[in-house]
């Protein structure tokens, strides 16, 4: 029965659901996990990046010590796999299929590009969202197509509403939140995230709640650069204006020795070891981060 | 034939046009309205081809309520002005453009700053603190050279606005009436120049309306009605 | 061009360049603004100037905005000040029948590479098609450009040094736009060295 109405993302199924879209979700449930923790000073975010194997050439990828970088140097893709600048007062963690995830970033940049543009002013956080989630919804509707299979977290600033901190899925939802995850264990990282946040909280208690949760999400116990891509979007000390800084390896491996949560390179890992994801993820890695 | 001036304060923008309506040498009305709300914070005075000023006016004001009803909040000054110099840019490229000049005043509610931008119809904008347009441009701008200071306060700058329309009064060989309007945090206010003190009835008419009229949220079409005098 | 007026330099030093602007808005024989900065940076290596028509210094520079910005993001890189030029140039030519009345200047330290491990200082021009000169000495270009070429020709000499860079060109920029009744009002001059870039403001006859 379910066949009838599952190869089509545009047609219901008698009980009213869209089974593709459903699946896009399933499949971003196995992604690297990815969890934001807002605060007053600013906004934290961490990525689990899965490692795909010692025969991948990185030597020119990102990810590597040139990564990273703030400020201006954020912008030239402190690009790692999974948090990428979007514009200048906003940053963006993916789950999902990388492509997916690629051709979505393209299209947020050019978005933000087209307000600055247009109005001189860097995007409200919310708009962009909803650029994206407008996008998103289209493929969920229109004959032919197929989902977005990507979930994003947005972290960023704007002068009407300060710090904010946004979750959108496949089907065009989006909703803020104080503190959210996406991807593999996103639930139990949820509940976690749900008992200790405290609505005071500073930049550095943000940081390491963030970073201590998603030691608990993963399956390693320690936790280290190799792993983990990590960012926070703050408010320059000078300027007032919003500062993205993407961590450098180093960074973030002091960062994580400060916190005892590792910060050591390990032994090699193997294909499979670490990915996080609750079982099938493993035969599908390369295409899904 | 237009003329039309602007002064920035402390914390208001004043803006005062002419409301003369006719072609050639033939003056029709003498109580057309040229200064447009086109915000809870900011307004607009367009001169120019007659035909072009009400229309561009009116694209204005539609295009950023609808970004205030979409967005919930209204486009703050420097941003519209910005807006608004692209759409005057885009035209002057196109088969049939605006021939508006625009003095567009705001405060930014988010900052406390007031704005004040001068642009043509080409899509040229000037930031600046006091600014004129027309004929008016070569004897207001230098009385307000004069007389005009930083953080001026209202009732200064209402004098300094009307050295300027006695300037014009005295050195333009057209007869020109006025309209003003002041706009601060609690919206665009339409001044009358006659009165002996505007400033005081304008206290008057926003300590009697403020407790019970909380600000719109989307500003209604005739939300700041601005009366033909 | 003669409408708002306006005008730009940008010189060569030793490891360093200067590009420098008035800060005059006109409308015709009419000044409207002082606070009209026909400069703007691409980073802190590039910097590039609009002399011309004032609605077309602000399109232009929205739009090479736009396009730097999505390539520094794809690219993952800053722009160099030869690609930025030739940037500027096609962009200028796709306005070929209906141009933009702008002659911009471009000045730049290009960052040292593994090919090019001492690069020389860059400056370009350009007329309003995007035809290319990349002179060895100095720039000019706006309403005072013909009496910046004397002035340059006479005060301009090699390996200048940032301070003393920064001496020649604002004296250039001064003396000439006195000279043109359509530019001055102020002028600004940014001098581009590898560690920093020094930004001053110039008081210049105000009538």
């Amino acid at each position: 029965m379910a066949r009838r109405y599952d190869s089509r993302t545009t047609i219901f199924s008698p009980e009213g659901r869209l089974y593709q879209v459903e699946y896009a979700m399933e499949a971003i449930s196995h992604a690297g996990t990815v969890l934001a923790v807002l605060s007053k000073e600013g906004i934290a975010i961490a990525a689990e990046k899965k490692v795909t194997g010692k025969l991948l050439d990185l030597s020119l990828a990102p990810g590597g010590e040139g990564m990273g970088g703030e400020g201006a140097e954020a912008w030239m893709g402190g690009g790692g796999e999974k948090i990428f600048l979007l514009n200048n007062n906003i940053l963006a963690g993916l789950a999902g299929i990388t492509s997916d995830a690629n051709s979505l970033v393209n299209f947020a940049r050019n978005r933000a590009q087209q307000y600055l543009f247009s109005y001189n002013e860097d995007i409200p956080v919310e708009l962009l969202v909803q650029r994206l989630c407008d996008m998103k919804q289209g493929y969920t509707q229109f004959g032919g197509l197929r989902p977005f299979g990507v979930s994003l977290i947005y972290i960023g600033w704007d002068a009407l509403y300060g710090f904010q901190l946004y979750q959108s899925d496949p089907s065009g939802n989006y909703s803020g939140w104080k503190a959210t995850c996406i991807g593999a264990n996103h639930s139990s990282a949820t509940s976690l995230l749900k008992q200790d946040y405290k609505d005071d909280l500073s930049l550095e208690d943000a940081k390491s709640l963030c970073l201590k949760t998603m030691s608990k999400t993963m399956d390693s116990i320690k936790l280290s650069s190799e792993k983990l891509e990590f960012a926070t979007m703050t408010l320059h000390p000078e300027t007032g204006q919003p500062l993205a800084k993407i961590y450098r390896p180093s960074e973030l491996d002091e960062l994580l020795r400060t916190l005892e949560l590792g910060g050591t390179k390990e032994e090699q890992i193997g294909v499979g070891e670490g990915t996080g994801g609750g079982g099938g993820g493993e035969g599908n890695v390369a295409m899904s981060t | 034939m237009e003329c039309a001036f602007a002064i920035t304060g402390k914390d208001f923008v004043l803006i005062a046009s002419d409301m003369s309506a006719g072609r050639s040498i033939i003056q029709m009305k003498s109580n057309e309205n040229k200064i447009t709300p086109v915000g809870p914070n900011l307004a607009m005075a367009c001169g120019g081809e007659p035909g072009d000023t009400s229309r561009f006016a009116d694209y204005v004001d539609r295009n950023l309520r609808l970004y205030h009803i979409r967005n919930n909040f209204p486009l703050p000054p420097p941003s519209a002005a910005s807006w608004v110099r692209r759409i005057l840019a885009e035209s002057i490229r196109s088969r049939s453009p605006y021939a508006v000049n625009v003095l567009l005043g705001g405060f930014d509610t988010t900052t406390s700053k007031p704005h004040l931008y001068w642009l043509d119809y080409l899509g040229t904008k000037a930031d600046i603190p006091y600014a004129a347009q027309g004929v008016g441009m070569y004897v207001t701008l230098s009385t307000m050279d004069k007389w005009w200071y930083e953080n001026i306060e209202r009732r200064e700058a209402l004098d300094v606005l009307n050295k300027c329309v006695d300037e014009v009064k005295k050195r333009v060989t057209i007869k020109f009436d006025f309209n003003c309007v002041l706009i601060d945090k609690d919206g665009v206010h339409s001044l009358d120049l006659k009165s002996q003190d505007p400033i005081a009835e304008l206290e008057a008419k926003v300590a009697a309306m403020k407790p019970s009229d909380p600000e719109p949220i989307i500003p209604s079409s005739d939300a700041p009605a601005i009366a033909a005098a | 061009m003669e409408y708002n007026g306006g005008s730009v330099v940008a010189m060569i030093g030793k490891d360093c360049v200067a590009i420098a602007s008035d800060l005059r808005l006109g409308q015709q024989s009419v000044g409207v603004a002082m606070n009209f900065d026909k400069v703007f940076p691409v980073n802190d290596k590039l910097y590039y100037g609009l002399p011309g028509l004032a609605t077309d210094v602000y399109t232009l520079r929205e739009q090479l905005r736009f396009r730097v910005n999505m390539y520094r993001m794809k690219e993952e890189r800053e722009i160099t000040p030869k690609t930025f030029t030739h940037l500027v140039s096609s962009t200028l030519y796709e306005k070929r029948f209906g141009p933009y009345f702008i002659e911009p200047v471009v000045a730049g330290l290009p960052s040292p590479t593994e090919l090019d491990p001492h690069p020389k200082p860059f400056i370009s021009t350009m007329d309003t098609i995007g035809c290319i000169t990349t002179p060895k000495d100095f720039a000019v270009a706006g309403t005072a450009s013909n009496k910046l070429f004397g002035v340059a020709e006479g005060l301009w000499e090699p390996d200048l040094e940032p301070e003393d860079l920064f001496e020649t060109i604002s004296q250039t920029l001064l003396n000439a736009v006195d000279r043109d009744a359509l530019s001055g009002w102020g002028a600004i001059v940014h001098v581009i060295t590898h560690d920093k870039v020094i930004t001053r403001q110039l008081r210049a006859r105000m009538d």
